[in-house]
């Protein structure tokens, strides 16, 4: 660990003014703290922010918003989120574990870095980590790898679960910078890695987020998070599938469909998602609908059965999801 | 004798020390000066170090010193066989040879962790690098034939069998097939670690083992001292498992840098770390050829395994499973260029019950027997290799007992049957085995004047519970209350025995047994030196009278119309306490029977019938061990051992990447073992056969025994849910997507 000097402002003012170069943002530091004894992140400065008002989680014009330093612990349970949304609930709480979910905050887990070992291994090359250095991953351990979105220069999947299901509900994340403030759609924040796997996400040196808002969905009260594992807790996913559907009459007349575990951002399914709007609410119709879930994959040595994973991961969610009442 | 207390589910008589926190293992000495050791590790699997700029290092805050091959902290090679074969025969940074991924290259002594740690980072490393071996697999055609005196080919052929070849040619079935497991690590909670601390040419040293005895001997032999000199102190140790069973590069050169330095150094080993400067259990590829005549008797076994490591074996379990009149079993070994193998909970037996066990189910699938039946036709009541008759096996019972626990009988034998809403619902079983082993080991028995007894023995409580098991040895023989005891272990300096491998301490399920007969010889000798100190000290009311006039019962002498308790008599004649220290005497009749604890496994999975997730729902292990000392650490032996091999199973497994020899997964994210979520709740149930050929008390040892057949237990069940067989570990979903 290299020493570093450490603040924590009481406003977002104060925090965006220390903010410069060579600065992070510290929130529940279940990343960070974890990077920065392995060296893998090295700031200079690190500005403590749980003390702004980032807090809160309300209906706002309709429109649910979660400020940016709420623990996943509570918006998991928090009585605005488990009923109309349970796609996020479930992402939550199948997310790393109770002691962890009750230090990190929505913010953080959208910052979260990949779990690439490469990447949190100082002694191998890693393009996202040293640009340039090279990619072992590709020739390497590359199991728990990305299939979409990948390019020559990295393969590294984005850990998010709660990402997986804030993209399927078309979510926004606000952002604050002394240029001011601006929302972004979380779809378009995150980056492919293309030849600069080192810039993952629009966010501006400095910039902070504030919140995280998603649009009304009524139907999303029918919505579920799949996450499929080695292990049944306590893991990040294989392949995973964030999934809302608005059925009526045994019809699909709707559908929200995103995947995790396999990109190198959070994947919505737009094909999938047309595919299964009008299709009967069986499995053969969920079949046809999820074959199209891996389209453009383009698996590694180590991680070739994640097509078929992800294909039956959403005819998984699809089914969980028909045989609610 | 009476029983007093043998067989009951007694707490822990450290329970509660542990779980408050007030136990003190190795790192939680704090000496006052204490320096704090941090590892460098090499980057390269094969090769030889260059340079090693260590100036940055030097000059950063609170380093006091920045050792390497280049500023060495010497250290003899060990001479003990064990550590030869067991541990390392080559010490770390003694030289510019890399051996392996991981090795130590350097370590930096600082004032605090941090600062070590912080040094570590600058020290940098240049190599001239060789491509190294790390391809296991790759290795197995070319597999070499054991050099050691382990690993012997195992061959009994019936009279006029040629060979094995030659029994399999005329079976009426035969089943061959390769089952795999990628090498594991032993994991124990607290990694090593070590608090070392010279008093002028002598050594005393926190550091928790499985044999503090053996310990000091490793240490003083590395450190060029007399044993007398080492003082090891580890009365509480988290998880052994073998990975302590020998001593390492981190605790020695703890020593050593606190020689150099003339103050206490501490190093705890990081998790990352101990995946490479440790031992682990070796990867195995093992192919059982199973020949059968049509009713199922088994007709010949032939076992090839390649292992990385001369010890593990995993063609041997056929030597104590079941009778068969033909036996060809063979071990062979791939040389890589890896981090050191050692020892891991049921050596050889973990990997091989897992092949043998799945063949078994495969067999019986095969000839459309039930996989009970298949093994009771072919039970053992000799052991298949020495062919001298089981003093006491009640396997049998353990299969009708079990089977009716868990409900076997609902079992469909055609795969893929039951479901529950998308979850495939499958049962399986297996059968464990494990030869007994004990040691001829040594206590003290001591009378003390406070009315207690110090009963001790140069053992380790792994989390075993061994120190209970000690306390309920010394209270059963002596009649007394267990809390008149106090348990001694875990410290060097406490009496061995003069021969026999009791200094190795806990290992090989030996330690039960082992402390059962030392505190019940000793206890007996103290006995004898109580009434001896009773009748020959002038102030004792004893005093004159015939040994054999005074008879000693529930801690109170007698004898002449009077009466006194050991620490009234010891008050009375003004003597802090009377000892006896004694080595037993092994019992165990091993030129006419032979010993060994079995059981059954019962297990029911639930496979996801779209994405493959195996989830264990319900396990029943009945276990016949002889007596039960105590139901209740035995029961979190049992469990225990159900848990690691459920990981075995589903999970576990180090990566070496084959170009490079880097574990890609050398930490606790990326390697995983079981969570709570995993584990349902296990039925363990004890049958209660005292063996007392094997010792008066009549208790073999168990702590490996779930180590062996649970993996295949598991295997079994899934086919059964699935009809897919998975005979490479673990059992992750990709491998059930069919
Ligand atoms: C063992 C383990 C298992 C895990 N398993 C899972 C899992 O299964 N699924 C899953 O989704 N996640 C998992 N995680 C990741 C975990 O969810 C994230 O570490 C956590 O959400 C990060 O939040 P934090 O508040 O602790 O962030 P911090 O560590 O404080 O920050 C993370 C990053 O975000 C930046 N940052 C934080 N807040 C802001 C803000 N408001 N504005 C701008 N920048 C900010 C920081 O500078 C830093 O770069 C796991 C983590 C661990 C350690
Ligand atoms: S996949 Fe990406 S993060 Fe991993 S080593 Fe390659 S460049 Fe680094």
């Amino acid at each position: 660990m290299r020493p570093y000097t450490y603040a924590a402002p009481g406003t977002v003012r104060e925090a965006l003014a220390l903010a410069g170069d060579g600065s992070a943002y510290l929130a529940g530091g279940t990343t960070l703290v974890d990077l920065v004894k392995l060296e893998v992140m090295t700031p200079e400065h690190v500005l403590d922010i749980t003390r702004l008002p980032l807090r809160g989680v309300a209906v706002r014009d309709g429109a649910l918003r979660i400020g940016a330093l709420e623990r996943m612990a509570d918006v998991a349970e928090h009585p605005l989120v488990a009923g109309p949304y349970p796609v996020l609930a479930e992402a939550l709480l199948r997310s790393a574990s109770p002691q962890i979910r009750n230090m990190a905050t929505i913010g953080g887990n959208l910052l979260q870095r990949t779990r690439c070992g490469y990447f949190r291994d100082t002694a191998s090359a890693c393009n996202k980590r040293v640009p340039g250095s090279g990619c072992p991953a590709l020739t390497g351990e590359n199991r728990m790898h990305a299939i979409l979105g990948t390019s020559d220069a990295c393969a590294a999947t984005h850990p998010s679960d709660l990402a997986v299901a804030l993209v399927a509900l078309d979510a926004s994340v606000h952002l604050a910078s002394r240029d001011g403030e601006r929302s972004v759609k979380l779809a378009d924040f995150y980056l492919l890695p293309g030849g600069t796997p080192e810039k993952e996400n629009a966010l501006r040196p400095g910039e902070l987020i504030t919140s995280v808002s998603v649009p009304a969905l009524a139907w999303a009260e029918r919505s579920t998070y799949v996450k499929v594992r080695d292990r049944s807790s306590y893991e990040f996913a294989l392949t995973s599938a964030a999934v809302a559907l608005d059925l009526r009459d045994g019809v699909v007349r709707a559908a929200r469909v995103a995947a995790g575990g396999v990109g190198t951002r959070p994947w919505r399914l737009p094909a999938v998602e047309a595919a299964l709007t009008g299709a009967p609410a069986r499995e053969d119709a969920f079949e046809a609908a999820a074959a199209k879930a891996a389209d453009g994959a383009r698996p590694l040595a180590h991680n070739a059965f994640k097509p078929e994973l992800l294909r039956r991961t959403v005819v998984r969610a699809l089914l969980e999801l028909a045989g609610r009442s | 004798m009476t029983r007093t207390s043998l067989g009951a589910p007694l707490d822990r008589v450290d329970g509660r020390a542990k779980v408050t926190g007030a136990a003190r293992y190795a790192a939680d000495n704090n000496p006052a000066g204490l320096a704090h050791g941090y590892f460098v590790l090499s980057t390269i699997a094969k090769g030889t170090i260059r340079s090693i700029d260590a100036a940055r290092a030097s000059a950063a805050p609170g380093v006091l010193a920045v050792y390497s091959h280049a500023n060495p902290l010497r250290l003899l090679p060990p001479r003990s066989y064990i550590a030869q074969f067991i541990g390392e025969p080559q010490r770390a940074m003694q030289d510019a040879v890399v051996r392996h991924y991981g090795q130590i290259v350097a370590m930096v002594v600082a004032e605090t962790f941090e600062q070590a740690r912080d040094a570590a980072a600058l020290v940098t490393v240049e190599y001239d690098a060789q491509p190294p071996a790390a391809d296991f697999l790759a290795g197995v055609p070319g597999a070499r034939d054991p050099q050691t005196p382990f690993g012997h080919p195992v061959t009994i052929l019936a009279d006029g069998v040629p060979d094995i070849d030659a029994a399999l040619a005329a079976s009426e079935v035969t089943h061959t097939a390769v089952y795999t497991q990628p090498p594991e690590h032993h994991n124990p909670m607290e990694p090593h670690s070590a608090v070392a601390m010279w008093d002028g040419g002598k050594l005393t040293i926190h550091s928790g083992s499985q044999g503090p005895a053996l310990h000091a001997l490793d240490l003083a032999e590395g450190l060029g001292v007399p044993q007398e000199d080492v003082h090891v102190i580890g009365p509480y140790v988290g998880g052994g498992f073998g990975g302590k069973a020998t001593s390492w590069s981190p605790t020695l050169l703890a020593a050593a840098a606190a020689r150099a330095l003339r103050r206490p150094v501490k190093v705890v080993t990081t998790r990352e770390q101990l995946f490479t400067v440790t031992g682990h259990r070796t990867a195995s590829h093992l192919t059982v050829t199973l020949g059968a005549r049509r009713d199922g008797t088994l007709t010949a076994v032939k076992n090839l395994a390649v292992t990385t490591f001369e010890i593990e074996n995993p063609a041997s379990p056929p030597t104590a499973a079941y009778k068969c009149p033909n036996l060809d079993l063979r071990l062979k070994v791939v040389d890589l260029d890896i981090p050191r193998r050692t020892i891991m909970r049921a050596p050889g037996y973990a990997a091989g019950t897992f092949g043998l066990e799945c063949a078994m189910d495969e067999l019986a699938h095969e000839l459309g027997l039930d996989p009970i039946e298949l093994r009771m036709r072919n039970y053992a009541t000799a052991s298949p290799d020495k062919g001298l008759p089981y003093a006491s096996k009640h396997l049998d019972e353990c299969y009708r007992v079990g089977a009716e626990r868990f409900g076997w009988s609902r079992r469909k034998a055609e795969p893929r049957s039951v479901t529950d809403g998308q979850w495939l619902v499958g049962m399986g079983m297996a059968t464990c085995v494990l030869p007994s082993s004990q040691h001829a080991g040594a206590a003290r028995v001591r009378f003390r004047a406070n009315g207690t007894v110090e009963v001790a023995c140069n053992t380790a409580d792994l989390g075993t519970g061994a120190m209970t098991v000690l306390a309920m040895a010394g209270a059963d023989r002596l009649g007394l209350p267990v809390g008149r005891i106090r348990p001694a272990l875990g410290d060097s300096t406490l009496p061995v025995a003069a021969e026999g491998d009791s200094f190795m301490g806990a290992v090989g399920s030996a330690a039960t047994s082992t402390i059962l007969s030392a505190v019940h010889d000793a206890a007996g000798e103290a006995i004898t030196a109580l009434i001896a100190h009773a009748v020959s000290d002038a102030r004792s009311p004893f005093h004159g009278m015939d040994a054999q006039d005074v008879r000693y019962s529930s801690g109170v002498l007698e004898g002449g119309g009077r009466r006194a308790g050991f620490g009234e008599l010891l008050t009375t004649t003004g003597t802090p306490g009377v000892e006896a220290v004694t080595t037993a005497t092994l019992g165990e009749d091993t030129e006419r029977y032979a010993f060994i604890t079995s059981g059954a496994h019962f297990c029911e999975v639930r496979v996801h019938r779209l994405t493959g997730e195996a989830r264990l729902s319900r396990v029943t292990c009945v276990v016949d061990a002889g007596t039960i000392v105590n139901g209740k650490t035995a029961r979190g032996q049992i469990a225990g051992g159900v848990v690691m091999s459920a990981g075995q199973a589903l999970l576990e497994g180090a990566y070496v990447e084959p170009a490079t020899g880097r574990i890609a997964n050398a930490n606790f994210a990326d390697y995983l073992v079981p969570v709570n979520a995993d584990i349902p709740a296990v039925d363990v149930h004890f049958l209660d056969h005292p063996d007392t050929r094997y010792n008066p008390q009549g208790a073999r040892g168990l702590g490996e025994l779930t180590g062996t057949g649970v993996a295949a237990a598991i295997a079994n069940a899934i086919y059964n849910a699935t009809g897919t067989r998975v005979r490479d570990l673990p059992i992750t979903p990709d491998k059930l997507l069919s």
